[in-house]
């Protein structure tokens, strides 16, 4: 038995928001009479935190405390339509839906303000829940004072309502070509993934995974950090670990429970270096990008091209079982792995391809022409 | 002080690591809700001859029992607000497309009950031989799963596949010193979610469903459900927005509609919650992929051209995979420049379960395939994995491979970052590198006619 380490490296990117957009979310901010702030928007928490990030953006976006602001995305009634929670669309999206929400209700909140202090709203600004003018901050009062004011002596409810949402852009079905931009941005990100083989049981354990994502800006740092470490283990489930069919496109041996079908757990974990890059995007909320799905898309790749590193041998079919490592194994001991070589054609995995598995009469061969 | 930027904690993390937070099954059932047991298909593929509900129905405790026949749109698609065409009945009518499809919904007083009565539903079929390599789909004599065929054929302009096509595929092959081709199968996965599929359905005094769900898009899901009731939108009111779990498995409207259809049939609460080993087995998964890679280089590390199938096991009905394929091709080049493309992807049905959207939807299977294949590239040609990555990397002023010019990539400047932080020092123009417009070296003749003006976007 020997134990071998290997390393591989692969760089990805990923949209933010429904491919071809046409994807709206909405949102709806009021303001209690001591100015704490009730945010409407029907985008689901998953668990990868949206409700804090959008609480976040819609404090800093009217210039109040964060525990001022209370998130309710409960029911469909009190809250206006958000197309879901899905395409790593809720910062982005949901995210701007409620800036926009929170910018319209600022404009109430300093129209008033500017009203009872006598200044021109444009002079006017909101910072740590106080109006102040603009180069006289003496002249102030706080957002509980104006909403107060609002509520008993203006006879007017503080709202603002928000929607995102791009065209839907048309693809030629020919060529694919869009004319607008079918996402509202692309994150980035690389992965270095460091393994140990052990060429007798063919088990695979990834020991170090260091990656780099840009996510225009980090909103909330510990729960982009959640997003990468997560994900990192739903990429090594996808690498090393799950599959419903283990031997495809055979139905059998389907796990039905935890004890047949194995996720990653700590023991799995490998020593984590999680790097953030912040290149703003143009109009995500704060310039934010997406981070939310890409998180399991880079670290199936870089095991595999860590795995070949590690003995030399090309597992194609994900995940790397011990089972597939051993039988790349035995095809390299066979001298029957190596690609085949024909003229400046290298032509590996001849034997997956459908120019090998399907009847010859069929319709479908690789490469298709036109 | 700021909030954007901080880590602030998690609003309701408190409530999830002390078992406070109230999911779905933790609502509590309001008196007299009745409970639900779906009887599915034991077949991959078959006809229903005989179905005689006789002897559940007359099981003392058993409300009612949902057919096709109760649903007044059985069949509407995800995507039909999209145009993709319905194709999947929420109960099966007469033919059986995997194993685990709901063929009819039982409502009793209790889980066990109603388990029962789906254990005395009698159901005779004629079982048909099932299709499972995607591969073989074309095959003569191959099983015809849907009346149609055994791909989808309803893409924009009639055509019955995804296509790309940009700048010159054929030069770019006869110019290339080197043509690598791969194949990549990442395999089916499930979401795993803790929470497994459930809700619970309150019909109220005035008709209306109060329908507490673990969408992952309670709007999305609304209109599926509205769509095949035929009821506007004030008669539904979805309750959630807090989910154990989802991973794009949930949004799959999976148990709102059939349990809305329940409850107003048998005018009581009804609640669905799926086994683990339903989750397991008949809930949908991420797809399986088939694809297939040659690029044409050159010996220096350039990447000419490629050539792209793609074939995407959608399982037995369409769901969201002609979007998941659509995003699969817009995404085919991954981080990289590559002017001369060829792309056909196909959207398969086989007799497994419907697959659906997972995280990364579309893409995932594109990184897993192209970052081997560049690897092998590298291997082959004997370059640096960092460095014809950061000569084919995405720069400001490219264009994809439908056209849009990229205004803020960072393939460059994570590529750094991951190489400094491993220990692994890059040669100087490599290291000093930024995603700058394409000059100079950085800037061969193959790559000027794809630029394109970021300012345009």
């Amino acid at each position: 038995m020997t134990r071998h380490t290997g390393r591989g490296l692969s760089a990805i990117e990923y949209p933010t928001g429904m491919n071809q957009n046409g994807d709206p979310s909405q949102a709806w901010v009021k303001l209690k009479p001591d100015g704490r702030v009730d945010v409407f928007a029907g985008t689901v928490d998953i668990g990868q935190g949206s409700k804090t990030v959008h609480t976040q953006i819609v404090a800093d976006t009217l210039g109040v405390p964060f525990d001022w602001v209370t998130m309710d995305v409960s029911n469909t009634d009190s809250s206006a339509v958000c197309t879901g929670t899905f395409a790593s669309r809720g910062t982005f999206i949901g995210g701007n839906a409620v800036r926009f929400a929170a910018a319209r209700a600022k404009e109430r909140i300093l129209a008033i303000a500017g009203d009872m202090l006598e200044i021109d709203p444009a002079d006017l600004e909101i910072e740590d829940g106080e109006v102040r003018a603009i180069g006289a901050p003496q002249k102030k009062l706080s957002v509980s004072d104006v909403a107060g004011a609002a509520t008993w002596q203006y006879g007017e409810l503080i709202t603002g309502t928000g929607a995102a949402l791009k065209p839907f852009a048309t693809l030629d079905p020919q060529t694919g070509r869009v004319e607008l931009p079918p996402h509202s941005a692309i994150s980035y990100a690389a992965c270095v993934a460091e393994v140990e083989v052990d060429d007798q049981t063919g088990n695979v354990r990834c020991t170090k995974l260091i990656q780099c994502y840009d996510v225009g800006r980090a909103i909330n740092p510990a729960l982009v950090e959640g997003q990468i470490e997560g994900g990192a283990m739903q990429g090594l489930g996808l690498g090393l670990l799950e599959e419903c069919y283990p031997y495809y496109p055979s139905t059998e041996h389907r796990g039905s429970d935890f004890n047949s079908y194995h996720v990653p757990s700590l023991v799995d974990l490998p020593e984590v270096t999680s790097l953030i890059i912040e290149n703003p995007s143009a109009d995500g909320p704060f310039g934010a990008k997406a981070i939310g799905e890409m998180a399991n898309n880079a670290q199936p790749c870089a095991i595999a091209n860590a795995i070949y590193d590690a003995i030399g041998v090309w597992v194609t079919e994900a995940p790397a079982t011990p089972e597939r490592v051993l039988r790349a194994l035995e095809r390299k001991a066979a001298g029957e792995d190596g690609p085949r070589r024909d003229g400046k054609r290298v032509v590996f995995d001849g034997h997956l391809s459908v120019n090998a598995v399907a009847a010859p009469g069929a319709a479908i061969r690789f490469p298709l022409e036109d | 002080m700021k909030s954007v930027g901080a880590s602030l904690p998690k609003y309701d993390g408190i409530g999830h690591v002390t078992g406070t937070t109230v999911y779905v099954d933790d609502v509590p059932t309001p008196n007299g809700t009745l409970w639900a047991k779906a009887l599915r298909s034991p077949a991959h593929r078959a006809n229903i001859k005989r179905i005689d509900y006789t002897k559940a129905a007359a099981l003392p405790g058993v409300h009612a029992i949902v057919t096709h026949e109760d649903i007044p749109v059985n069949t509407y698609g995800h995507l039909s607000g999209l145009g993709v065409p319905a194709d999947e009945p929420l109960l099966a009518e007469s033919e059986l497309r995997y194993l685990g499809q709901p063929i009819a919904l039982v409502v009793a007083e209790s889980e066990a009950i109603a388990a029962e009565a789906v254990a005395a539903i009698t159901l005779e079929l004629e079982e048909l031989e099932p299709l499972f390599d995607i591969r073989k789909a074309w095959d003569p004599g191959a099983p015809q799963i849907h009346q149609w065929g055994n791909w989808y054929t309803q893409f924009e302009g009639g055509l019955d596949r995804r296509q790309i096509r940009k700048g010159d595929v054929d030069a770019a092959f006869d110019r290339a010193d080197l043509i690598v081709e791969g194949v990549y199968r990442p395999q089916a996965i499930e979401h795993v979610p803790m929470e497994t599929q459930v809700c619970l359905v309150v019909p109220e005094p005035s008709g209306k469903l109060v329908i507490h769900s673990c969408t992952q898009a309670m709007y999305f899901s609304m209109g599926v459900v509205a769509a095949h009731l035929q009821l506007p939108l004030n008669k539904l009111k979805f309750v959630g927005g807090t989910v154990g779990g989802g991973f794009g498995g949930k949004v799959d409207t999976a148990t709102e509609t059939l349990c809305a259809v329940a409850a107003r049939k048998a005018r009581r609460p009804v609640k669905w919650r799926w086994t683990r080993e339903e989750e397991f087995l008949v809930s949908s998964t991420r797809a399986p992929w088939h694809v297939e890679i040659a690029d044409a280089v050159s010996k220096d590390g350039w990447i000419l051209g490629r050539k792209m199938l793609t074939l995407h096991d959608s399982g037995a009905y369409a769901r969201f995979s002609p979007y998941g394929l659509t995003k699969h091709s817009f995404h085919h080049t991954g981080a990289y420049t590559i002017p001369n493309l060829r792309f056909d992807g196909y959207v398969v049905f086989s007799n497994r379960v419907p697959t659906t959207a997972m995280r990364g939807f579309g893409v995932t299977s594109v990184s897993y395939s192209t970052e081997i294949h560049l690897q092998r590239i590298a291997h082959e040609l004997k370059i640096d994995p960092y460095e014809i990555r950061l000569k084919n990397a995405n720069r400001i002023g490219d264009t994809t491979g439908n056209g849009v010019v990229i205004t803020d990539p960072s393939t460059v400047s994570t590529i750094q970052m991951v190489a400094e932080a491993a220990g692994d020092e890059l040669k100087g123009d490599y290291r000093t590198m930024t995603s700058a417009m394409r000059t100079g070296d950085l800037l061969p003749e193959h790559l000027v006619g794809q630029l394109g003006n970021p300012e345009d976007h």
